[in-house]
């Protein structure tokens, strides 16, 4: 019943709101769905690509259309993200396409002292993190054979290089199967956390306790970023939704893998026996950890 | 088809393990496939081992009563492998088998795990060689001296015994999990696909392979779209097919270009806006592509349909059937539980006018091509007893009007998943994968494919 002078509401507006809340809901169970999945798929020694693609995809989506609908209840979505998941996602970064924002994508998920103050900011950027950490989920995928200008894994590509141009000029004829064996690492490592090997190339701590300062600002995204990627590389493609130290014991367990392939994997750090290195790694790995922590109560 | 009297399908029921009522893993039947006669039918399992069955030639005392399957051979096809650069172990699950047409007296067919491609011969022995000089029956050396006369060897029947031996070992050519395989119409060649490329073979020829396909990114972050299945056409050497997980069929000539990541045709259905949900990507993702036996046709089958392409049509389907729409509202919830990655095989029959494929609760279904009928029946123990005639089943949507015996849409059991089946390449038998057992049925009435 409408009282005289009173607005009236246009009926499909109306409609929209209830359609659009159970659209909003359905958005996020089938993000956080799509989210546990994806982390799931990750800790199984060799997922399935085709899974792990199409479960990439649908996230991508989910995240497109709530940032497409502004009119959705913040409130939902904010309750929803239980930790601000990336310091890059800034206000005043705009939308950009996923693959542009690879290279920027990190999932330091570190919180900030006024997490609370800057939420309000953080609420549209809570898409655009999304985004990120989706970018950075899929940067795992074959990370040896990228090409990006991400300083912890140059030295990384420069070795894969060589796989990489094997791999061009099998293309036009015969394919050797030695270079296929090389490729098989570097290509299958899709989901596996190569980045445990970013943890160890930059265990430098004095340079990250400089850095919290850094991590406070909320303007200069670029630079900033730049700076970040450089002593925090990209710890893990785990959401934004999980804490940092659950990610990195995720790391840790495909620490003895990892340095069984070292020769080829790693110029930087000296092969190890596997016990050994599993060890020394575990204890650094710790130690970081710990650090973590701290910073993350403070 | 389906109510049908002069074409109700008979029950031949052949137990995979009759005997077991539990499932054991490393059973469950992984891939069907019958040889380009018919005569001979290949299962793959979960754990690696190969079994063929042979169907039993008529007998003359009973013209109406089909010939019956049963075991010829059974061999450890794949065995897990350990990769040491990865840490990862190698699935021995069979993915795909192949059967090469038969130019001798042996049979060979092709099997793939997710990494290593085999070729096999199965060959038969019923004669052996007797009457040795230098050794006895036994096979013990005789002392010489005891050799008075010499003989000449001659070839006596044996019981049969079919022997079955690795030719091949086509490995180390794939990164990824390897889909598919198909021989190619010159039998000298034959493809094997993975997520992201697809590799050409020489039968002959181990060590190595020609890339033509590979649509992986230079930057992995920007993969949106793995390959599905890849087949070649019946006919035409040249030609291949292969499915991605975004719902096209891209056609390539191998004529044109030592690399075919250009297509020669780009098959793809354009979304119904009105249709889109989260989910639309993932039910679009095609499962199994099958080129007709004339090779005007392509097969596909992704969640919820089945599609029948012409060639000559590039921007929709032909015909497309609802194989389970009422599962169109539960998607989220079988996204939930994975059945949405579930992968449905599809078949056609031996002259192109039906075709069939799988679902849930050990339902199949068959959609015939002229009348436009269709027919859903189920391959389990319970419904279905040897030389009984099977029951058309329905499933009815939640609240729809419901008959005696249907199905309602809650309570299928979504663990009992027909994913694998086969139709014999001229007759009307077919063959059903229901995890650890293989069903087959015959059409007793009209054996001859009309």
């Amino acid at each position: 019943m409408i009282m005289k002078g009173q607005k009236r509401k246009l009926p499909p507006e109306d409609m929209e709101d209830r359609s659009s809340h159970f659209w909003e809901s359905q958005r996020q169970f089938v993000f956080s769905v799509s989210l546990n999945k994806y982390q799931r798929s990750q800790e199984l020694p060799e997922p399935s690509l085709r899974r792990s693609v199409l479960i990439a995809n649908t996230l991508r989506q989910v995240s497109l259309e709530a940032s497409r609908a502004p009119s959705v209840d913040w409130e939902v979505s904010q309750s929803h993200y239980s930790s601000p998941s990336s310091l890059l996602a800034l206000s005043s970064v705009p939308l950009v396409p996923l693959s542009n924002m690879s290279n920027c994508a990190t999932n330091v998920h570190l919180p900030v002292k006024d997490e609370d103050e800057d939420w309000g900011s953080m609420s549209m950027d809570s898409d655009f993190s999304l985004s990120a950490s989706i970018s950075s989920i899929l940067t795992a995928l074959d990370s040896t054979m990228d090409a990006g200008p991400r300083t912890p894994l140059r030295s990384l590509e420069n070795l894969s290089a060589p796989f990489e141009g094997g791999v061009a000029g099998m293309r036009r004829g015969v394919g050797e199967c030695g270079d296929q064996q090389g490729e098989c690492r570097a290509g299958s490592s899709y989901l596996t956390d190569l980045t445990v090997e970013d943890l160890f190339q930059d265990i430098d701590t004095s340079l990250l306790e400089k850095d919290m300062c850094v991590l406070g600002l909320r303007g200069g995204a670029s630079v900033a970023s730049d700076e970040l990627l450089r002593y925090l590389p990209p710890l893990s493609s785990v959401s934004a939704s999980q804490p940092f130290p659950f990610s990195l014991n995720q790391n840790f367990k495909c620490l003895p893998s990892f340095s069984s392939f070292s020769p080829s994997s790693s110029s930087s750090s000296p092969p190890l026996s596997p016990p050994f290195s599993a060890q020394n790694h575990v204890k650094e790995g710790f130690e970081l950890e710990h650090l973590m922590e701290i910073l993350v109560e403070s | 088809m389906g109510e049908d009297t002069d074409a109700t399908p008979t029950l031949n029921h052949r137990g995979f393990l009759p005997d077991h009522n539990y499932v054991t893993e490393a059973d469950i039947i992984s891939t069907v496939e019958f040889n380009h006669t018919g005569e001979l039918l290949a299962t793959g399992d979960k754990g690696g081992r190969v079994v063929i069955f042979q169907r039993e030639p008529e007998s003359k005392t009973e013209p109406f009563s089909q010939g019956e399957y049963n075991v010829y051979s059974t061999f450890q096809s794949h065995e897990p492998e350990f990769d040491y650069l990865k840490s990862l172990e190698i699935e021995e699950k069979i993915n795909k088998i192949r059967w090469l047409p038969q130019q001798n007296a042996a049979h060979f067919l092709l099997s793939t795990n997710d990494k290593t491609i085999k070729l096999w011969k199965v060959s038969e022995r019923d004669k052996r060689p007797e009457g040795y000089n230098l050794k006895d029956e036994e096979g013990r050396i005789k002392d010489v001296s005891t050799v008075t006369s010499l003989q000449v060897p001659v070839l006596m029947p044996m019981d049969l015994m079919v022997e079955v031996s690795p030719r091949r070992v086509f490995a180390n050519a794939h990164t990824y999990h390897v889909n598919s395989i198909s021989v190619n119409s010159d039998y000298e060649t034959y493809m094997s696909a993975d997520d992201l490329r697809i590799n050409l073979w020489h039968l002959d020829i181990t060590d190595r392979s020609f890339n033509i396909v590979d649509i992986k990114p230079a930057n992995m972050e920007d993969l949106t779209e793995v390959i599905t299945a890849a087949e070649f056409h019946p006919h035409h050497c040249n030609l291949f097919v292969y499915s991605s997980s975004k719902g096209t069929l891209r056609l390539c000539d191998m004529r044109e270009a030592a690399l075919c990541d250009k297509h020669s045709k780009l098959f793809e259905e354009p979304e119904d806006p009105s249709a889109r949900s989260f989910f639309s990507e993932i039910i679009s993702s095609v499962s199994d592509v099958k080129f007709s036996h004339s090779g005007r046709y392509l097969l596909t089958r992704d969640y919820l349909t089945a599609k029948v392409w012409d060639l000559n049509m590039e921007s929709k389907p032909l015909e497309t059937y609802q194989v389970h729409d009422y599962l169109r509202s539960k998607l989220c919830s079988l996204y939930e539980n994975d059945c949405i990655f579930d992968k449905f095989e599809c078949a056609w029959n031996g002259s192109d006018s039906v075709i069939m494929t799988g679902a849930y609760n050990n339902f199949f279904r068959m959609f015939d091509r002229n009348t436009k009928r269709d027919v859903t029946l189920e391959a389990s123990r319970e419904s279905s007893k040897p030389r009984a005639v099977l029951k058309p089943r329905r499933v009815c949507a939640a609240g729809g009007k419901r008959r005696k015996d249907d199905i309602s849409v809650d309570s299928l059991d979504f663990t009992k998943k027909i994913l694998h089946t086969a139709w014999h390449p001229n007759e009307n038998i077919i063959a059903i994968a229901a995890t650890n057992n293989l069903y087959i049925f015959q059409d007793k009435l009209n054996s001859e494919m009309h």
